[in-house]
């Protein structure tokens, strides 16, 4: 029996062990409340947009805000009036205060001339205005997301403002749409489509509307991803016999394969030295590999977990997000390029698709069925309000 | 049609272009008013007035709203150019015209042979035969990965058509990963149903 306890205490002592080689870090719980205190007042005027409210949604969203009503103590304060009048319509005007409230100098005085169908775009420039100045981070107020829809026998390719509203169709098919992604520009996107029963990555311009399919080859051509200049493309093509990354010229229509191994090697994305880490089954699962610039020797980056794949590399590229299964779940996690931290983010199940946001603050994920997201260490969630389902989001970039 | 709607997303878009200036005010308060590093200073401002420009009233225009877009019905009758017309899901494929698969395998199974041999008979019968052999994979994982996937299993049924004498030119091969499952379940029955080459004539 004696023996039997010894057995079980080296069993748990084994275990301990493994768990702290692991050095892995679950935060799953949000934290209430925690954030700067910002008073918000009711934008006078008349204007049909809640502008107050639409800024005060946005502060919040970020997790690093607590708007107030305006007189509750608060660390600063928002007062503004949207009236009409002006060259263009409507008159917006606010003014951001700090502690010392209306005997200090404003830190923020602005006016807007707007016609009527711009004031929930100046009531999100006002956001990022506001974020922007006390933090000092780009805030994403005013950047969109992409998604792939589905229902009544359609795929979908979506774009919406950051927090989900106004969402517009770009394109509908009968055939699935996949794999979205932003240009650095922010004004073309690439896919994946299956119109014709065959795959292609195709670059739409969501301004346009026009469209050029950039590949068509035999096989699989999937997971565009652009070079951080913009004038590449990184893909997964299978036509020598099975997916290997190519990097394609735009403009000059040069493709260079950068892998060579009888495995799955795919969902290429850049690094923004120009480097390469993409999903590979070389060693048996999926896992992370990472290549030079001009391809090369792969670096194993992920070593935790039965199933890492579906990478996203951070603006700063200190941080790779990615689909990660323990358990049988799947979660997406974050790793930490410089400490080989791997820090899991969300509760997990059947989570996939990350996507960071451009200050790099946010993550952007499917749960299958719809988008959420989460900061980087975890603390703050977000939901996004579209009604019908989503996956495979992309966060665009800051507009110029 | 088209015409239409491209002069008046060209309209929309100029009306934006110069309707999103927005300017400074109480410009000799220096502390009061920090240029956004973004801003582009555009040439419209008034002559001492300090103006801003931003990108965000820069929306595409023109296209129908997700939102209010009747998913369940068939109420949209159009589809994009080049799009091939098709069943949206995948629909009930004949018994003997499916294969499947064991989790995360590409094997063919002792149970498939009789499918394939069959389908392989009657392709090598008759050389003008031409088949689409489409690759699934159940829900799990990365929706990319599962591409790669489901082109090995495509592949393993072709490799094992050629071998029954099937001339490799009859043979084309899509894989479409777990983007068109047969059946929507989240459960074990499901994912076996999902996991699967489907031989399309």
């Amino acid at each position: 029996m004696n023996r039997f306890f010894q057995l079980i205490a080296l069993l748990v002592l084994y275990c301990v062990g493994l768990a702290q080689a692991q050095q892995t870090i679950d935060i799953t719980k949000g934290i209430e409340d925690r954030g700067i205190p910002i008073a918000i007042a009711p934008f006078g005027g008349g204007a049909p947009e809640d502008i107050a409210g639409i800024i005060a949604a946005n502060l919040k969203r970020t997790g690093q805000f607590v708007p107030r009503p305006s007189g509750a103590p608060a660390d600063y304060a928002v007062a503004g009036q949207a009236r009409p009048g002006g060259s263009r319509g409507w008159v917006v005007q606010f003014q951001l205060t700090g502690a010392q409230g209306a005997q200090g100098a404003p830190l923020l005085n602005l006016s807007f001339d707007v016609p009527p169908n711009q004031l929930r775009p100046v009531a999100q420039r006002i956001s990022d205005l506001i974020y922007e100045k006390i933090t000092g981070q780009r805030g994403l107020a005013g950047t969109r997301i992409a998604f792939v829809g589905r229902g009544g026998g359609f795929w979908f390719l979506v774009i919406a403002d950051a927090d989900g509203r106004n969402s517009q169709i770009i394109l509908r098919s009968t055939q699935p749409i996949m794999s979205p992604t932003w240009s650095p520009d922010g004004r073309r996107l690439a896919y994946v489509s299956f119109e014709g029963r065959r795959s292609q990555i195709v670059v739409q311009d969501v301004y346009t509307s026009a469209r050029r399919t950039v590949s068509a080859a035999p096989g699989i051509n999937g997971a565009p991803s652009w070079s951080p200049d913009g004038r590449r493309l990184a893909f997964a093509l299978s036509k020598d016999g099975n997916p290997e990354i190519y990097a394609l010229d735009l403009a000059t229509q040069a493709l260079v394969r950068l892998t060579n191994n009888s495995a799955i090697d795919t969902e290429p994305v850049w690094m923004p030295d120009g480097g390469i880490v993409f999903t590979s089954d070389r060693g048996g699962t999926p896992q992370l590999y990472r290549i030079g610039p001009g391809g090369g020797a792969a670096q194993r980056l992920t070593f935790q977990g039965d199933y890492n794949a579906r990478p996203a590399v951070s603006p700063d590229g200190r941080h790779i997000a990615m689909m990660h299964r323990r358990g049988g779940r799947f979660h997406i996690a974050v790793l930490d390029l410089a400490t080989r931290q791997l820090r899991v983010l969300t509760p997990g199940g059947t989570d996939e698709s990350p996507s960071f946001a451009p200050n790099g603050a946010m993550i952007v994920y499917s749960t299958g069925q719809r988008l959420a997201a989460v900061s980087v260490d975890g603390a703050v969630k977000q939901d996004f309000a579209i009604r019908g389902s989503a996956r495979d989001p992309a966060w665009g970039p800051i507009g110029r | 049609m088209q015409k239409c709607i491209r002069t008046l997303i060209a309209a929309a878009l100029l009306a934006l272009l110069f309707g999103c200036a927005a300017t400074g005010e109480n410009t000799e308060d220096q502390t009061g008013l920090q240029p956004d590093a973004t801003a582009q200073p555009e040439s419209a401002g008034q002559p001492g007035q300090e103006v801003y420009s931003y990108p965000y009233g820069q929306a595409p225009t023109g296209y129908e709203s997700y939102d209010f877009y009747d998913t369940t019905g068939g109420a949209v009758a159009a589809v994009q150019p080049g799009a091939a017309p098709g069943a949206a899901g995948a629909g009930a494929v004949s018994a003997d015209r499916v294969v499947y698969f064991d989790y995360d395998s590409a094997q063919i199974r002792a149970d498939s042979r009789p499918v394939l041999e069959a389908n392989a008979r009657a392709m090598v019968g008759n050389p003008k035969i031409i088949t689409q052999l489409e690759g699934h994979t159940d829900e799990r994982g990365s929706s990319e990965y599962n591409i790669g996937l489901g082109e090995r299993r495509a592949n393993s049924v072709r490799q094992f058509m050629i071998a029954m004498g099937v001339s490799p030119q009859q043979i084309r091969v899509v894989s479409y990963g777990k983007e068109r499952p047969a059946a929507f379940g989240s459960d074990e029955r499901s994912y076996a149903l999902n996991r699967r080459v489907e031989i399309v004539y």
